[in-house]
């Protein structure tokens, strides 16, 4: 049985895939429910979705918002912390609590066997935190300790310098997790208060993918939150990045480090741009996958990086667009260089259609694989409640891109990148990048690792 | 999060399967399991949940079978084993996973590599293809070039996972101390920077001839296929393909320790960590299971006793983490503590003794083993429940013990273990003369 092997084998013919059937309700207390059945394993998982996260955290109080969800299994219901987490484990569950920038969550995953039980628990933790006065100290200990270690995570304090230096004093301009000096200020008044304005059945949405009836999953959400009070809504802090007339060098000295973190970027798009498509294309092309321009360069032809990627980080308002490396510190001139000259060459309209189609086919092929669980249903739930999209969503979404032409890529990279205003993060050894950093015809501004200019 | 990882991989995104347990609805999952005439093992595993198929090969050849002065290299040749084959160029492999839908990656680790990708099921015969065009015809395709650029990425991994991060050492230091230099367990599948440097071309085409051969592999099929279609494009892809000779010779026996071996590194972190490696019989044993529940009772939530203990009531710790290592020739159990600020280390180690004295001495409740059993059960649920990490599932039961078919039975050993069970593991395993310890403390400003 010889085969010609010079030739790629030829596929057959696709088959259907269609995103699971989304049912909705809203209960009269104002409180949504999602459910999208997926049969694939005894699991259910539920998220609890808050439309409340670290953007409504002020610069004083930064880390308020993520303080709060993890005080909240720390006694709920009639339960202490060590209670609530032995009764999870009996039933054979896991629950999670946090907050990230649009948004809080409690998380549960559980055996469908005991989904009625844990549901209960979950509603005890979202409804009923007990916050008690030494779950706080011990959380803000905790907190601190981690905010300690950070410091020597480069990957983490460019990440916190770049942001801050887009996004400025607004929304999006703390840090999720805040910064010593305001985790030491939050009191428990603070974290009552933030719970009470924004854990209301009005502002929440309970997401649940897995093995469970959609009706019966209503029914017990019903049953656990619909007395739940109502209460007024709020308004959303609103994002004031920074301008910035022409690209800039910040260099923060780490003397042991061997590699640059290297952050180039400025500020993005909303979620619910209706650019999402091409954009989404455009960026995996640029730097979104391992075949793309920026990871082929910096990788697979120079070996200057283990990966290097570029991405529009969405959220409810404008996130980043950042590329991202980390390099070995001899060759950090020329990375930024590389980055930089792929970011222009993508505006210049050379795209071509042998790689538009690659990454199309990709992203089309390869959406099946990522909702394969029931906790990736969930979180495509997650998604249609807070960005506020139709229910048919992710059954198009396959459509969606398929439609975006190369005319269509080369207009927003043309829109949303601005390669002579970006800002460049380096996080590295100064004494080794300095000089060459400097040749590169950009301000170079030397910062510590708190932000703070360096004479 | 209780697991960690310490596989190296071509990609950034690896998950290594540490634990295999039960599955409540399919009992059986009803695996097809043969050879090819050249020793192939072939899996296969029918499911038309999704449109997908998941490919997995695994090779059972890892950094434990490195030659001397060449730590690193099985990782390192992973690498190069994207890099092209005599019927596919430089980079086309990723290009032609990733332009139909596909997701691909490879990981190493002490004694196995594997290499796996889920494609739309339609793209079954193009992945086939791939596969068995880099395990029959790897070494035509070689050149200078490509393993130089792939050496790179390879340091720069090292440096980003390893050199560059706080306490980013702790497993090397650990496996230094815990076996001598002739037990090739003594050092991590990233390798040293040295031994990087000189690898060479020979060494390349060495080792694939060597190790890489159908009778040195499993390759395990999940998802939406139609199995005689699949079974007659794998006897043409992969039938002709020839079997190696005879294995190299390969004996390790571990010395013991004679005593604890202790360390005290400093280096730029902020707070100090303890490391703890204990031996335990390989994975698949009685008391490996054993260790792996414990550890699942030891930490993992809030009510778990070493958190419950350090972090929740004498608040002396932040964090801490114990599991258990997929390991084929002998076991361990990891264990680390990280201390408050200000907090004598000392003072963690003395409560974490003190935890395991308990158990030792009987200490465990019918509610802990319950709950440490129902999380190894959802545990199990999850990596079960998609294509690709059940086709690594089947790759590792067949490469570490011959038998595909033991993940139906996996659990029982888990659901037999008893508190006594539990407690023999600490009184046997968890003592101070079977440990090697590594404490990370800052260096002095």
């Amino acid at each position: 049985m010889s085969i010609d092997r010079s030739i790629a084998p030829q596929p057959g013919p696709p088959r259907p895939y269609h995103f699971p059937h989304v049912e909705r309700r809203t209960l009269a207390n104002g409180l949504r429910v999602l459910v999208a059945e997926n049969h694939n394993a005894p699991l259910v998982s539920m998220r609890v979705l808050v439309r409340a996260g670290a953007d409504h955290d002020t610069k004083e109080l930064a880390g308020l918002a993520s303080l709060t969800a993890d005080l909240l299994d720390e006694g709920a219901g009639d339960r202490d912390a060590i209670q609530l987490a032995e009764a999870i484990g009996l039933l054979g569950a896991a629950l999670g609590t946090g907050a990230d920038w649009d948004a809080s969550y409690i998380s549960l995953d559980v055996l469908s066997r005991n989904v009625e039980p844990a549901i209960a628990i979950c509603a005890d933790v979202t409804r009923r935190p007990l916050f008690p006065a030494d779950g706080l100290e011990r959380a803000r200990t905790e907190r601190l300790m981690e905010l300690i270690q950070q410091r020597d995570e480069a990957s983490s304090i460019a990440a916190k310098r770049f942001s801050k230096l887009i996004y400025g004093e607004g929304a999006y301009g703390n840090t999720i997790g805040g910064n010593t000096e305001t985790v030491e200020r939050i009191a428990a008044d603070d974290v009552v208060a933030y719970y009470r304005a924004h854990y209301r059945p009005n502002n929440v949405s309970i997401v649940i993918g897995g093995d469970i009836e959609a009706s019966r999953a209503i029914a017990l959400i019903e049953s656990a939150f619909g007395d739940w009070e109502p209460a007024e809504d709020r308004e959303r802090p609103v994002v004031t990045p920074r301008e910035h007339a022409e690209s800039r060098i910040y260099l923060i000295d780490r003397p042991t480090a061997v590699q640059s973190e290297i952050r180039i970027g400025h500020i993005g798009v909303p979620r619910a741009t209706e650019d999402y498509f091409a954009l989404s294309v455009m960026n995996a092309l640029l730097g979104g996958v391992f075949n793309s321009r920026i990871n082929l360069n910096l990788r697979e032809r120079h070996g200057y990086t283990y990966g290097a990627r570029s991405s529009f980080v969405f959220r409810r308002q404008p996130g980043p667009f950042v590329v991202s490396a980390p390099v070995r510190n001899e060759v950090t001139r020329e990375s930024v260089t590389e980055v930089l000259s792929e970011l222009r060459r993508i505006r210049t309209g050379d795209v071509e259609m042998g790689e538009l189609e690659d990454t199309k086919n990709y992203m089309i092929g390869v959406f099946p694989a990522t909702v394969q669980s029931s906790s990736d249903v969930a979180g495509r739930l997650l998604d249609m409640e807070l960005y506020g999209l139709p229910v048919e969503y992710f059954d198009r979404y396959r459509e969606n891109i398929a439609a975006i032409g190369k005319e269509e890529v080369e207009r927003v990279a043309k829109k949303y990148i601005d390669p002579d205003r970006v800002i460049i993060v380096i996080v590295g050894n100064a004494a080794q990048v300095r000089e060459p950093l400097a040749t590169l015809g950009l301000p170079v501004h030397e910062l510590d690792i708190e932000g703070r200019p360096i004479a | 999060m209780k697991k960690r990882r310490h596989a190296t991989g071509l990609l950034q995104p690896s998950a290594v399967i540490l634990h295999p347990l039960c599955y409540i609805r399919r009992a059986m999952l009803n695996l097809h399991d043969y050879r090819l005439g050249n020793g192939l093992r072939v899996v296969l595993n029918e499911d038309h949940s999704a449109p997908l198929v998941a490919i997995n090969i695994w090779y059972h050849v890892g950094s434990k079978n490195e030659p001397r002065g060449r730590t690193g290299f099985a990782h390192l040749f992973e690498h190069m084993l994207f890099s092209g084959s005599e019927h596919v160029g430089n980079n086309e492999h990723f290009r032609y996973v990733q332009s139909v839908g596909g997701v691909l990656n490879g990981t190493t680790f002490f004694d196995r590599t594997n290499y796996y990708e889920t494609m739309p099921s339609n793209y079954l015969a193009l992945a086939l293809w791939l596969e068995s065009d880099r395990m029959g015809f790897f070494v035509p395709a070689l050149t200078q070039e490509k393993l130089d650029i792939q050496r790179e990425v390879v340091k720069e991994e090292r440096r980003q996972r390893y050199d560059n991060v706080p306490y980013g050492t702790a497993f090397e230091r650990l496996l230094n101390l815990a076996y001598d230099e002739d037990y090739s367990y003594n050092w991590p599948t990233i390798g040293s920077m040295e031994d990087l440097g000189n690898a060479s071309l020979d060494d390349v085409r060495d080792f694939f001839t060597t190790w890489y051969r159908p009778d040195n592999a499993t390759l395990t099929l999940v998802g939406d296929f139609n199995p005689d279609e699949a079974k007659q494009l794998i006897e043409q892809y992969f039938g002709d393909i020839k079997p190696g000779g005879s294995f190299p010779p390969f004996t390790l026996e571990r010395r013991p320790l004679g005593g604890e071996r202790r360390e005290t590194f400093a280096s730029p972190v902020q707070l100090p960590r303890v490391y703890r490696l204990y031996h335990l019989p390989k994975m698949g044993t009685p008391e490996w299971i054993h260790a792996d529940l414990l550890t699942t009772l030891l930490a993992g939530d809030k009510a778990s006793r070493l958190e419950k203990a350090l972090v929740m009531e004498k608040q002396i710790a932040t964090d801490v983490a114990a599991y258990v290592l997929p390991t084929e020739a002998t076991g361990m159990l990891m264990l680390q503590a990280t201390a408050q600020e200000g907090v004598d280390i000392a003072e963690v180690e003395a409560t974490i003794d003190a935890e395991l004295a308990r158990i030792a001495s009987g200490g465990i409740s019918s509610d802990e083993l319950t709950r440490a059993m129902n999380r190894a059960e959802i545990e199990y649920a999850h990596q079960l429940e998609n294509y690709d990490t059940r086709a690594d599932l089947i790759g590792m039961m067949s490469t570490y013990f011959n038998d595909p078919k033991r993940i139906d039975h996996w659990l029982d050993a888990y659901r037999a273990a008893t508190i006594d069970d539990l407690a023999n593991i600490a009184r046997k395993f968890l003592v101070p003369d079977n440990r090697v310890t590594s404490l990370f403390v800052p260096e002095a400003a």
